[in-house]
Order: structure tokens, then sequence, then C-alpha cells
């Protein structure tokens, strides 16, 4: 307990500093006639910075810890939350998506058949709500491989089939039925400029006789890599109704959506290669001063003494070798921490002290900032020598 | 009126940028960003002075020192700073002092390090 009682002063003290700030200027914002929410959202806002920092350990991580984890409970008091838990679950180890699907397979099948339908769109929603990028969702509804995120095939059994389509791009496909089979076919790579091939997994369900519930169980395709702005994954879950005839259904579904995929894939990939060319090799010599030039028209201060330096470092220097080399840095920065923040400390002086040269520093009240690290005092006494 | 002098730190700059964006999205005034400023400063120089109860004593050799307006900056060199429960080392560090004895009537605006453009009005 004695540790805890020396534990670090900071976050509490920046903690009851923004408390007050922000009383302090409630009545500042409602004379302005500012809303309480924007003041809320100025809170908001410092303590994010501040954790965002990580200058101050500890700093309300844990306060927010708790809310995440209640909110989180609330969220899966739902039986919708029970399925997005396991879309999330799913979506987040992409490689480990047998193993998911397995151990997510007995929670699911207590999922009645109509909330599946129901809960596609939201596991949509919860998907895009999750952090997934804007530009993925966007692209996941402009439909860029021209296929709808949202199928339904109604087989001849009546039950539906759906395709959904996530904001990765990737498709999964709500498999009804408890007993699966999995086949996975993985499509090799259409082109290596980072353009990942489309991966598509075929679920069979077994052709014996079937389950009345269905089970919203999703599958995750095996690779999903962002290339830049682009989802070029695309992974396709069949939901099984568990009859032969609709297994085929099935499979003709996704040879078609795969044709669809497979010609929209290498469609952008050539996009991207006709927009490479441009660069140019430079050939000639190092020496050039064609993008000096252009620089001199912005800088030309800089670059004339610049060039000033090297022509007399290399001339006075070694002439035979380049001017580059003959300035070395000397610099012992790299001893320094990984932090690129300049040690501040910000205080108030009591007593400054000098005898020949040495010096003596009374400060107090400080805030210090060292390593990317705040710490406070009260009162600081140093020692120098000039 | 209290020192503007911890307006760069941590919590000073995480909150001058909050108000910036707030400025930006047009959701306060200018002048209402100074006030709030103004009020940080009252804010942490009482924190400073009332609730923090600490010692710290640092030890290294001195690189320059500069005496202007009543404010000495110096930048040391190779510093410990120790405290009871640990140390800790820094190869530079640059510390800003105000006089302890009375408060400014000077801004000292213009000596914090990196200066806010609704600061200058």
């Amino acid at each position: 307990m004695a540790s805890s009682a020396n534990s670090n002063p900071v976050p509490k003290l920046y903690r009851s500093v923004i408390e007050d700030v922000i009383n302090e200027v409630r009545e500042l914002f409602l004379d302005e006639g500012v809303d309480e929410q924007v003041l809320m959202e100025l809170k908001t806002l410092w303590e994010n910075k501040l954790m965002q920092s990580k200058a101050v350990e500890g700093f309300h991580t844990e306060e927010q810890a708790a809310l995440q984890a209640a909110a989180h409970q609330q969220a899966q008091q739902a039986q919708q939350a029970t399925q997005q838990a396991q879309a999330q679950q799913v979506l987040l180890p992409p490689q480990q998506q047998v193993t998911s699907w397995q151990s997510t397979r007995p929670t699911v099948t207590s999922a009645p058949q109509q909330q599946v339908i129901v809960q596609d769109p939201k596991i949509l929603q919860h998907m895009s709500a999750t952090g997934m990028s804007a530009a993925a969702t966007a692209a996941t509804l402009a439909l860029p491989t021209g296929v709808s995120p949202y199928h339904q095939l109604i087989t001849s059994q009546g039950q539906i089939l759906q395709f959904v389509r996530a904001a990765n791009g990737a498709q999964y496909i709500i498999q009804p039925q408890q007993q699966m089979v999995l086949q996975q076919q993985v499509l090799p790579q259409m082109q290596p400029g980072g353009v990942q091939a489309p991966v598509i997994q075929q679920v069979l369900a077994p052709l014996q006789g079937g389950h009345p519930q269905q089970t919203g169980v999703i599958i995750q395709p095996q690779q999903i890599v962002l290339t830049g702005n682009k989802v070029q994954q695309n992974a396709q879950v069949m939901q099984m109704p568990g009859q032969p005839g609709q297994v085929q259904q099935i499979q003709q579904q996704v040879q078609q959506v795969q044709q669809a995929q497979g010609g929209a894939a290498p469609g952008p990939p050539q996009q991207q290669a006709k927009q490479q060319p441009p660069m140019m090799l430079q050939v000639d010599g190092a020496g050039d001063t064609s993008s000096e030039d252009e620089d001199e028209e912005e800088e030309e201060y800089d670059e004339d003494e610049d060039e000033d330096k090297d022509k007399d470092g290399g001339e006075d220097g070694q002439v035979e070798e380049e001017p580059l080399n003959s300035e070395d840095d000397v610099s012992d920065e790299e001893d320094q921490e990984l932090f690129d923040t300049e040690n501040v400390v910000v205080c108030q002086y009591d007593k400054i002290h000098r005898s020949k040269n040495k010096w003596k520093f009374h400060l107090k009240d400080g805030i210090m900032n060292l390593n990317g690290r705040d710490y406070v005092f009260s009162k600081a006494i140093g020692d120098a020598e000039w | 009126m209290a020192y503007q002098l911890y307006r760069n730190t941590t919590l000073g700059n995480s909150l001058q940028e909050s108000l910036d964006e707030l400025i930006q999205t047009q959701q306060i005034t200018p002048q209402l960003a100074l006030q709030v400023l103004l009020q940080f400063d009252k804010a942490i120089n009482t924190a400073l002075a009332n609730r923090v109860r600490n010692r710290v004593n640092f030890k290294g050799s001195l690189n320059t020192y500069r005496f202007c307006d009543n404010v000495w900056t110096f930048v040391l060199n190779d510093v410990e700073f120790r405290e009871v429960t640990d140390l800790v080392k820094v190869d530079k560090v640059k510390i800003v002092a105000c006089d302890g004895k009375s408060s400014d009537y000077f801004s000292h605006s213009s000596l914090i390090i990196r200066p806010r453009l609704f600061l200058t009005q």
C-alpha cells in the first residue's frame, strides 16, 4: 500500500484542473450562448488529446475501460449483439476463420430464423460502426464490383439465402444450419502489385436432413488485405439450406459472383498498372542541376549558401571525393531516447545563485516533460556547472 | 493575472488544440477560447501551488543561461532528475522559469515557445 500512496500525482492533478476549468467556463459558455454540449465536447477533446499524448500514465484509462466494458455488456444482452460480437470475432482473426466459426456455432444455433434476416442490415451497420474506414464503407455501398451488397436468394424451399457484404468488401453468407462442411477455394492472386485476388470460400452443407433452425454463423475470408483505398478481396460465404437442390443453386450463385468479381478484379489492377508508368529514371550523372534550379526558385537563399559551402569544402578538402563526404555530422543525437520531445521544465524561480561557474537553482511549482512523460513538482533544487 | 507560462505543457497544449478545433468548426469564438485559456492559467497556477507537494533535485552541466524580462531560461546537459521514488536522466533539458515572487503583469506569451494564433489580438 505504501507504493500506491506514492503513486503518480499527475493524473489526479490534471483531472482536477480539467474539472475546475470546465466548471469555471460553463458560465462563460452560457453567457456567450454556446450550448453545454460544446463544453462537453471541449472536455472530451481535451481528455482524448491527453490520453493520446501518452505523457500521463493511467489518465482516465480506468474509467473509460469500465465504461466500455459496461457498454459491451449492455450490448451483449440483446440477442442481436451476440451475432454482432460473433461477426466481430470472425472479422478480427481472418486466419482463424475455421476455428472461430466452429467455436461460435453452439451459441449461434439458438438464433431463430427471423432474427437472422432482420439482423443482417444491423450487422452491416455495426460493422461499419466498428471503425471501418469511410472509404471502405463507401466502396461497399458503391458496389465497385457490380455486386449488390445484399443478395437474397429465395430457394425452392422458401428459405432465404443472404449475401451480406461487409465493409471490408468481404461477403458473408449466413449459414442456416449447424452441420457444415467447409470447403475453401483460394484463387491465385491476380497481380503482385498489391492487389489481392478474391478469396472465395465455398461452404457446402451436408446433404442430410435440414435443421429448422438457422445458424447465424458467418465465415470470414482467410485474407483480408486493404490495398490503399481499394478493397479487392471478396469472400463469399454461402448460406446452406441443407438441401441438395439448394446447394446447387448456391454453387451457381457463387460461380456467378466469382465471375463477376473475376471480371472486375483485373479491371482495377490494370488501371493501377496504367497509372504507374509515369515514373522516370534518371540515367545521367548525379551532378545535375535541374532539381536545384527548381528549388532555387523557391528558396534561393538557402540553396546558394549550401552550394557555396559545398564548393568550398570540395576545393579546400579532398578535391577528388564528392563534396558530400567532406563534412560529416558529428552529432551524438542518436544516443538520446527515441522520443523527439524536447525535455522542458516550466516553472517559477525562488532564487538563482551563481558563484564563479557554479550555479544553484531554487525552483517551484513546475511541470516537467522528460523523455515524453509528464512530472510535476512543488519545489526543485538543482546544481550545475557552466 | 496569472502566468501564462503553463500553456506550453501537455495539459495546456491539448487544451489549446481542442479550442482550435472548436474554433475551426465555429462552435466557439476566439474570444471565448481566450477566456478559457485565461481560466486555465488561473486553475493551473492554483493547482500547482496548492495540490502538489513533492520535491525534486537535479544535477547537470549548464550549457546556456539567459535572463530577460525577469524570465530565466537555461539549457542544461546530461541532467539527472531525482525524486524520492525514481531517477530520470536526460541529455538536454530546457528550463523556463518566471519570477516566483510576484505575479506578472506582462503576458509572457511571446516567450512561450509555440505561440498560438489567437493570442495575437
